[in-house]
């Protein structure tokens, strides 16, 4: 199974304090893939990223990232894996402008050699980056914000930069935190076709609220309810799936697989 | 008018030293979120430094670059031994509040001052020293007339000019003053993005104890040496960088210079015992008309 995964979660139980937010979590995401998050408010989604990207130490569990075993990742080290995320909110820095946040997401310090970064800090090092970071911007169609500072942009335009920060770094896994909340379906249908072209280069893994946009992008869907998966596999799947159904609405009836299917839940 | 450049050259030459300390303390509270009251403390101790090896033989050449390493040295290893520890969420959530936490490192500055002034009064002794300037402390001569305007002015404000054009060059021109900038911004962020942000905080001590060095070694050839010489300094620079506004180096810049052109004026025009009251008044005003500093951004922490 490892072999054929970019990332691969066992057993993955987090604790806060009396609470057990994640139980016996597992999650398997294969290279060039969509893998979709969804579950009510406080499922705990977000803590699977948290526990991806070192923010949440987990009480247990394994995580296998491009087939290798290895300790949960500390913030810092996830570029080196390959891994990017995006942070719900967007999570743009405001004082820096757009390329400047772009930059951002290069790994700009490798951490590795603290004193080779401080002396290699030259301009042209900079001058190099800035051209990668207008180039992810170009990708995401954000180009003509290249200036500007994050507070002068549209909803819609901080999402295209937040996927471009998320690229310059060029992972293999890429993590999408409510990316379509607070989008109009205008943009929604936009981004799920920027999606399916990044999918050429990356896995990409998604929380989200918006059930539609899951099952039309979405290669395989895991549903969580109070920490644990209830159901996973494709999205005709799950959503005929009676855990899900139950979940979602409290009983398992034919209306509610119409509903789930299409509302916004 | 003789008078007026005088108070001109000199509030330049006194305010380029302020811009210097007010820097130091604008960089450390972006990069650590403390106001570091033991600044000059430290400045005093490399200067200390500085002066033993003077007095020994070395050049004053050797005792300048010295002081500006061990202000930087000085500078992070107070962040890891004494900064890192108490910023540590796990170790301090004992205290009640956020603000309490906030205020801890704050306090442990000023026990940081204290403990280097006595520790310089055992090593150094507590009495007055002179120490040297690069440069003739005498006016330029034109024509046979004095002017209020000294080779060592000169220094002074050159190697600022310099420092500041280095400090801007590095904060925008390189990969690891971005990362400085966005770990002032947003540190949960910044640690997503792959940034150390420890290790970029210890660099902003760092940069800001070389700054303050070199304050340092600028101030105490008119002021001499001991180990209290330099908390009207700090004092001033603290007041600086409140009034151009505690989160922007440019504002600290232009406070330094706002606070030397006002000292320098009440000591020409008035009497230099009125520094003090022209002080408070700067600082009041500043308090009262706008809170956050000239240059200050909106959502800036009151202190």
């Amino acid at each position: 199974m490892s072999e054929t995964t970019d990332l691969s979660i066992s057993n993955l139980t987090v604790k806060f304090g009396g609470l057990t937010a994640l139980d016996d979590v597992f999650l398997d995401v294969a290279p060039n893939t969509i893998v979709g998050l969804i579950g009510p408010n406080g499922a705990g989604k977000t803590t699977i990223f948290n526990s991806i990207s070192g923010l949440v130490t987990p009480t247990s569990g394994e995580i296998s990232i491009h087939g290798k075993k290895m300790k949960w990742p500390a913030s810092h080290q996830l570029a080196e894996f390959g891994i990017s995320r995006t942070l719900q909110g967007v999570g743009l820095f405001s004082g820096l402008s757009v390329v400047e946040n772009v930059m951002m997401g290069a790994n700009i310090t490798s951490g590795s050699n603290f004193l080779k970064d401080l002396f290699g800090a030259s301009g042209k090092a900079e001058a190099k980056l800035r051209r990668r970071a207008l180039d992810a911007l170009a990708w995401a169609g954000a180009l003509d914000m290249a200036e500007k500072m994050p507070g002068d942009l549209t909803y819609p335009q901080t999402k295209r930069v937040s996927i471009a920060r998320a690229l310059i770094s060029q992972p293999k896994i890429l993590l999408l935190d409510e990316p379509a909340a607070g989008l109009g379906q205008d943009d929604i249908d936009k981004f799920a076709a920027l999606l399916k072209q990044l999918k050429q280069r990356c896995a990409i893994i998604i929380v989200e609220h918006h059930v539609d946009f899951i099952g039309a992008i979405s290669d395989q869907v895991y549903v969580l309810n109070f920490g644990k998966v209830i159901s996973s596999g494709t999205f005709d799947h799950v959503k005929r799936d009676p855990a899900v159904l139950a979940a979602y609405l409290g009983t398992s009836t034919q209306t509610g697989s119409e509903k789930l299917g299409g509302g916004h839940a | 008018m003789n008078t007026f450049l005088a108070a001109l050259f000199s509030g330049t030459s006194r305010g380029a030293i302020f811009a210097l300390v007010a820097l130091g303390l604008v960089i450390v509270w972006r990069g650590a979120g403390i106001v570091n009251f033991a600044q000059m403390g430290q400045a005093m101790f490399s200067t200390y430094i500085a002066s033993t090896l003077i007095t020994n033989g070395s050049s004053y050449w050797v005792g300048f670059v010295v002081a500006l390493l061990s202000g930087a040295a000085l500078g992070s290893i107070l962040d890891v031994l004494v900064m890192r520890p108490l910023s540590n969420k796990k170790k301090t959530e004992l205290l009640g509040s956020e603000s309490m936490r906030a205020a801890v490192p704050v306090l442990a500055s000023l026990g940081i001052l204290g403990a280097l002034q006595a520790l310089a009064g055992i090593i150094w002794a507590a009495e007055e020293r002179g120490f040297p300037a690069p440069a003739k402390q005498e006016g330029f001569t034109v024509a046979g007339n004095a002017m209020p305007f000294t080779a060592f002015d000169v220094f002074v404000i050159g190697s600022v000019a310099v420092t500041l054009i280095l400090t801007t060059l590095f904060f925008k021109k390189t990969s690891m003053g971005l990362a400085m900038r966005a770990t002032a911004l947003n540190q949960e962020v910044a640690k997503l993005s792959g940034i150390r942000t420890n290790r970029t905080r210890t660099l902003s001590w760092a940069i800001s104890g070389a700054s303050s060095s070199l304050a340092g070694l600028l101030l105490t050839p008119s002021s001499n040496l001991s180990p209290n010489t330099l908390d009207l300094a700090l004092l001033i620079g603290f007041t600086a960088a409140v009034v151009g506004g505690l989160d922007s180096p440019a504002g600290a810049v232009l406070g330094g210079f706002i606070l030397g052109m006002v000292i320098s004026f009440v000591t020409f025009y008035d009497t230099p015992e009125d520094v003090f009251l022209a002080i408070l008044v700067v600082l009041l005003l500043a308090l009262i008309v706008r809170p956050r500093g000239i240059l200050g951004s909106k959502d800036a922490r009151r202190v």
